[in-house]
């Protein structure tokens, strides 16, 4: 193991979420957050859309934006008097161009985004921001598409976040993932639209530690965003998919300060994942208690009781979901009746996934690639052990010398 | 006492009582971490929840057991150096003397007692090695244990103070590298080890007997009384 790794191991930060850094640290950053938003203002926008007038149109009033707008304050670990600030940052988005790349997915962090049963207010701020380029979204395709994309990272140079979504093939088989006419592969894509931008985020569990394209056997050696780009500021929003009030989340504080949030050891912003899923759960009481659902649709099920031993993976798992929820606090997974996955975790798929206990997970035990689980191979060893003394023992019984002293 | 024999002091009051706080904490600890790996009794009894708190004084005992274990530990490790009674670490260092006493007691194990070239009465280089595996495991226990208990401690504040789960992530995130790169896999290692630490109770537990009943010296009297009896010399 070299130096680097040894001292990463031994410097990993926690997740430890400061969210009182004191009034004297807020007010020099109320102050130059203040000054960010003036030089925003003065941008030209990059398109014409007014917040004010979308969220007219949908039906919002202003008042449940500003109810929004503090929410938001909250969740980012700001005071409240950030609340009118973070408000105008949210009708400047449209000055921060964006340009969102999609890689091995589903596209499913995009769905989450535009597929809500009515727009609410995190997905149509979404909507507003300057989205320079969006393969799923946009009219324009093939060479059309191509140089709308070049277009947009020569103007913005230097300027433009770049969201990715999806898993980047390095392995075996990459050569079949490409993109535009000249035939590049994704890893070629990514680097080149990430050399000029501002900062990636990598969307989605996929972007983030590979997710399910990179789940065992990983055919295509499918890494994340992190492992591909070197020497840019890089946020990881990973759940699949992502929640968009992270998303928003990321961009307003970025607008706001011009710098990404604080992050964890997996860089995933603190405000969105510094919580553990299991100890703001609705359900905590029914866990404390003993009580399970032990089958689907069981009494217990219908009296939402603890979903752990249906495989609940909320005490292993750090995302805000279980305080933010989806669609705006509509629902999420453990409300609606099945347990965590996991989905914000590095390997999810393989070690998180399954509607079991820990106990029951039949990983694959160190037993030379046999799948077994844990208390499989666990007794198997026992068993062993006990049949070495069972034999040792009778050996013993039968030829064994016992000492003469003392023979009666 | 029989003619001929000597008794020899092997534990003092302290090692003894610790042994066995050692021990119930480990049976406390596997029947809770089984339970709280999977809920293997029944729960829904007709009582609202406050009532019950099963998980939650499972854990309890689980992290209560824990604590006096790896405090116990830490006193075990302490006198391994210090003791006044007994240095065990002289006999781990690798030196001619110890590691032929080491075979010789292992040979003697293996021939079943037909082979025995070393002096019984006193601790062995073989068992303070075996003895060492057992703190490794539990030294290992500890970090992944305090690894999967700092999680729930993400706001940073504890009931005393938030430089515990500070230390906490400190000397235990490196656990999450070693074992694999997720919190899971602490969970898997942390449920595995309890396995071998079984294994080495029940070798443990076999190997004092045998000791007694083909060396004839009263070997399983240490953990009670404290003594052993070996033959006077001639």
């Amino acid at each position: 193991m070299n130096r680097e790794a040894l001292r990463g191991l031994f410097t990993a930060k926690s997740a430890k979420v400061n969210t009182n850094k004191g009034e004297a640290y807020y007010k020099e950053l109320y102050k130059r957050c203040q000054k960010r938003l003036e030089e925003l203002k003065n941008l030209t926008p990059v398109n014409k859309v007014s917040i004010s007038e979308i969220l007219e149109d949908e039906g919002v009033s202003r008042r449940d934006f500003l109810k929004w707008a503090s929410a938001v304050t909250a969740m980012l670990m700001l005071p409240s008097s950030f609340t009118p600030l973070v408000a105008d940052a949210a009708q400047l988005m449209n000055r921060v161009p964006v340009i969102w790349i999609e890689l091995q997915d589903c596209a499913g962090n995009s769905e989450a985004l535009l597929r809500s049963d009515g727009p609410k207010i995190d997905e149509i701020i979404l909507d507003i921001i300057s989205l320079e380029f969006h393969e799923t979204l946009m009219a324009a395709a093939g060479h059309q598409a191509e140089s709308q994309l070049e277009d947009a990272m020569e103007k913005f140079k230097g300027r433009y976040l770049l969201f990715v979504e999806g898993a980047i093939p390095i392995g075996a088989g990459k050569e079949w993932c490409t993109i535009g006419a000249s035939g590049e592969t994704f890893e070629e894509h990514l680097k080149k639209v990430a050399k000029n931008s501002a900062a990636v985020i990598a969307v989605g569990t996929c972007a983030t530690f590979g997710g399910v394209p990179a789940a065992a056997p990983n055919p295509t050696g499918a890494v994340g965003v992190m492992d591909i780009v070197r020497g840019k500021p890089i946020v990881n929003i990973p759940a699949c998919p992502a929640n968009p009030a992270n998303m928003v989340g990321v961009i307003l504080h970025f607008v706001l300060t011009g710098q990404i949030p604080e992050l964890d050891s997996l860089l995933r912003p603190k405000f969105a994942f510094g919580y553990r899923i299991h100890d703001n759960c609705e359900r905590r009481a029914h866990f404390d208690a003993g009580e399970f659902v032990e089958e689907w649709g069981d009494e217990g099920a219908k009296n939402n009781f603890c979903l752990y031993k249906m495989g609940c993976k909320g005490p292993m798992t750090f995302n805000n979901c279980s305080i933010v929820r989806y669609n705006e606090a509509v629902n999420w997974p453990i409300g609606s009746g099945h347990g965590c996955i996991g989905c914000s975790e590095p390997d999810f798929w393989d070690k998180y996934a399954y509607e079991r206990p820990m106990a029951d997970a039949n990983i694959k035990a160190p037993t030379g690639g046999v799948e077994k689980s844990v208390d499989e191979f666990g007794l198997g060893l026992l068993t062993a052990a006990g049949v070495g003394i069972a034999i040792h023992a009778a050996a013993s019984a039968v030829l064994g010398k016992r000492d003469k002293e003392g023979e009666e | 006492m029989r003619e001929g024999y000597k008794k020899i002091k092997r534990m003092t009051l302290f090692m003894r009582v610790n042994h066995w706080v050692v021990a119930l904490c480990m049976v406390a600890a596997v029947i809770t971490g089984l339970y709280i790996g999977h809920p293997y009794y029944q729960s829904l009894i007709s009582e609202p929840a406050v009532n019950k708190y099963i998980m939650a004084w499972n854990r309890w005992i689980h992290f209560m057991a824990a604590i006096i274990f790896d405090v116990s530990s830490i006193v075990i490790a302490y006198l391994y150096f210090f003791s006044r009674f007994e240095k065990p670490y002289k006999k781990l260092i690798p030196n001619g003397k110890n590691i032929s006493e080491f075979f010789a007691v292992l040979i003697n194990l293996l021939t079943l007692n037909r082979v025995k070239k070393f002096d019984s009465s006193h601790e062995d280089s073989f068992h303070i090695v075996y003895f060492t595996i057992f703190h490794i495991l539990l030294l290992w226990m500890l970090f992944t244990g305090l690894q999967l208990y700092v999680h729930g401690l993400e706001s940073g504040i504890s009931s005393i103070g938030s430089w515990w789960p500070w230390l906490l992530h400190i000397a235990t995130d490196w656990t999450i590298a070693v074992c694999g790169g997720t919190n899971m896999d602490v969970r898997y290692a942390h449920h595995f080890t309890m396995y071998l630490i079984i294994v080495w109770v029940m070798f443990h537990i076999y190997y004092v007997v045998w000791r007694t009943i083909f060396w004839r010296e009263g070997d399983i009297a240490i953990v009670f009384g404290g003594y052993k009896f070996a033959k006077e010399e001639d």
